[in-house]
């Protein structure tokens, strides 16, 4: 015994299961696109911006060759093979707002045999002017960073305390990062730049191993960090005056990702609007079909005391329980198929250069309210013209319509 | 006495494809309120189409339609709907129940559109819907959806809903229609109880004169016309 307006509307799409269940799923299927393709564009931009944030560079400094590949070694981490010299690092020091300076050294071998593990490179630092890696990691230390240790970076399979044999060397895994989104740094493997010199120098007396090309001294890029209130633009076209040398900004590589972005999710995006403009057609012309076939009992409506905007609500409001149940359903099902798929869905967005962490709970409850309200008002708005005849029926017109 | 109801020359001039249609002509009629009148005449001769009129469901094409003195067709849509809710309890000549509904539920739906008049609580309204159908000899049917039910038993269904919201004007348009000599009395005896007790006016059309006869007063119908025996 609990009559309204309500639970009528839900009676009538209980009487046609076959046309609601179908409706159901055709919302479903647009709001799951709609909410899975904006909820991967999120993970994208967000990890681009927390990755290159926390990073914690304002400028990267790197031999000119490697400009491109350096923007994607950032993102996906394949490590380029360009190297300059460390010289450089005291004339950047010494630009005006130029806070501080530190070298990374990427190592690999040129077909990649001697220490590339799985997909993990070996970045040297200076642990003495770093500033990029070590607050990544996940615990604080008590022991200051040696010689013989290694951090590694979040998609290592290495823990703590492991043990890497490379070039002859033991090494002991000495930390962990956080993930970082910045595809260099989540499958890195980091060592003292000094290690990483004298690797380079015995990889030319080791056996069976391709020598690395590498000079004590030479750097494949150098972080820079400004002052607050430094004038980055100007820093930037300082050290650029260095005929050998790119830099690179964070402005500058979320640009070239987001352009990446927006062709892959555009295209994407403009379909989901069109499949929505279709739904809420589909929708207007199958209330327009409801209107007619129930004129009979909306006429008995009137005639019991409902006025126009009862009926214009009550079909309004069928079309909208409809569709929010379907935006519902289209969410769940976005987030089951995310959830299986994810492991593809990561390696595709990578080979496209594009990081991707998932976006924090609250942003992907956001994401599904706004797919779930969009279905409302492609219910609404597919309705509102049926509902509007319905609701302009002359009752005894109606009445004798079904007769 | 004030009359309830009170029509004053009103017409009803249907369009069919360019053909005019004078369901109704000048029609005058006055009831007062607590009377019990009948309307008799042939098929066509515009019974339902002044009962339509004046239960607010159709405009008349011209004419003055007053309910308890208020002209009820310059009134607003929600004034109206209102109207129609509270004031006016229509039996259709034809089943009108919403199929998706049990009995008890379609008796108890009019409740829905009075917007907390009434001041009646859902218990109450159930209460009276169960009453109602009980009085109607539908005791048992109270959970049964139309399509279960025979067309007698519809009909009655749709007498108890037009009874929800004790309204003052009971306006049937041949209510026992498809109802045995026995439910017709029944139903009879039960509209002049209800129009003793609460004073509510009834307009009844009917085919059956002997029936009719029972009214206050017969009026017949004829081509359009309203002519007072
Ligand atoms: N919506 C309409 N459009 C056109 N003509 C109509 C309409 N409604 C009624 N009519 C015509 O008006 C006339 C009166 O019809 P009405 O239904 O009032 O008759 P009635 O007296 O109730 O007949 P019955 O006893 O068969 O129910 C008929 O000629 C009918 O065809
Ligand atoms: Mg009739």
């Amino acid at each position: 015994m609990n009559i309204s307006q309500t639970s009528l509307a839900l009676q009538n799409l209980a009487r046609r299961t076959f046309r609601t269940y179908a409706l159901l799923l055709a919302i479903a299927i647009v709001s799951g696109a709609i909410f899975s393709t904006s909820t991967l564009m999120w993970g994208v931009n967000s990890s681009l911006n927390k990755g290159l944030s926390k990073f914690g560079a304002d400028l990267l400094v790197v031999p000119k060759g490697s400009m491109i590949s350096m923007k994607s070694a950032l993102l996906t981490g394949e490590p380029s093979l360009f190297y300059m010299e460390g010289g450089i690092m005291e004339k950047i020091a010494s630009i005006k707002g130029v806070k501080s300076v530190s070298p990374q050294l990427f190592l690999t071998s040129v077909d990649g045999d001697c220490c590339v593990m799985g997909n993990a490179f070996i970045i040297g630092f200076n642990p003495k002017t770093d500033f990029t890696v070590l607050p990544w990691l996940e615990e604080k230390k008590e022991r200051p960073f040696q010689m013989d240790d290694v951090i590694v970076g979040a998609s290592n399979s290495y823990n703590v305390g492991d043990t890497l044999f490379f070039y002859g060397q033991n090494l002991t895994v000495y930390g962990k990062l956080g993930r970082t989104g910045v595809g260099l740094y989540d499958n890195a493997i980091f060592m003292n730049i000094e290690r990483a010199y004298v690797m380079a120098e015995q990889s030319h007396n080791t056996p069976n191993v391709k020598p690395l090309k590498l000079v004590r001294g030479q750097v494949s890029a150098v972080l820079v960090q400004t002052e607050v209130g430094a004038k980055i633009p100007f820093i930037s076209f300082t050290i650029s005056k260095d005929p050998d040398v790119k830099v690179i900004t964070a402005g500058n590589i979320i640009t070239s990702v987001r352009q990446n972005l927006v062709t892959l999710f555009g295209s994407t995006l403009v379909l989901s609007f069109v499949l929505i403009l279709a739904n809420a057609l589909m929708i207007s012309a199958i209330f327009s079909t409801i209107v007619n076939e129930r004129k009979r009992e909306l006429g008995i409506l009137r005639a019991i005391g409902a006025s126009k905007i009862s009926i214009f609500k009550l079909i309004v409001s069928e079309a909208a329980m409809l569709t929010s149940m379907g935006g519902a359903l289209g969410v769940f099902l976005g987030i089951v198929i995310m959830r299986v798929y994810q492991r593809t869905i990561i390696f595709n967005l990578k080979a496209l250069n594009m990081p991707y962490l998932w976006p924090p709970v609250e942003s992907i409850i956001m994401l599904a309210s706004i797919a779930i309200a969009a279905a409302v008002v492609v219910g609404v708005a597919g309705a509102f013209y049926p509902a509007l005849q319905g609701s302009r029926l002359q009752p005894y017109d109606a009445i004798r319509a079904g007769e | 006495m004030a009359n309830m109801i009170d029509i004053n020359d009103v017409w009803k001039i249907y369009d069919v494809g360019g053909e005019k249609i004078e369901a109704l002509k000048s029609v005058n009629l006055q009831i007062e309120i607590g009377s019990f009148i009948s309307i008799v005449g042939h098929s066509g001769s515009g019974k339902t189409t002044l009962l339509s009129i004046l239960g607010g469901l159709t405009k008349p094409s011209r004419g003055s339609v007053k309910i308890d003195g208020t002209e009820i067709w310059n009134l607003n849509d929600r004034q109206l709907s209102a109207m129609r809710n509270r004031k006016i309890g229509f039996i259709f000549q034809f089943s009108s129940l919403i199929p998706t509904l049990r009995a008890i539920d379609n008796v108890a739906l009019p409740v829905i559109y009075a917007n907390g008049h009434g001041k009646t609580s859902r218990k109450e309204t159930y209460e009276y819907a169960a009453e109602l159908l009980s009085t109607l000899g539908l005791g048992r049917k109270l959970q049964s959806f139309p399509s279960e039910l025979s067309g007698g038993q519809q009909r009655r269904v749709s007498i108890a809903r037009a009874f929800i919201n004790r309204p003052t004007i009971i306006v049937a348009d041949e209510p026992t229609g498809d109802l045995d000599a026995q439910s017709e009395g029944e139903v009879m005896e039960f509209f002049s109880r209800i129009n003793e007790q609460d004073k509510t006016t009834f307009l009844l059309v009917t085919h059956n004169l002997a029936l009719a006869r029972m009214t206050d007063k017969v009026h017949s119908m004829k081509d359009g016309m309203l002519t007072h025996s």
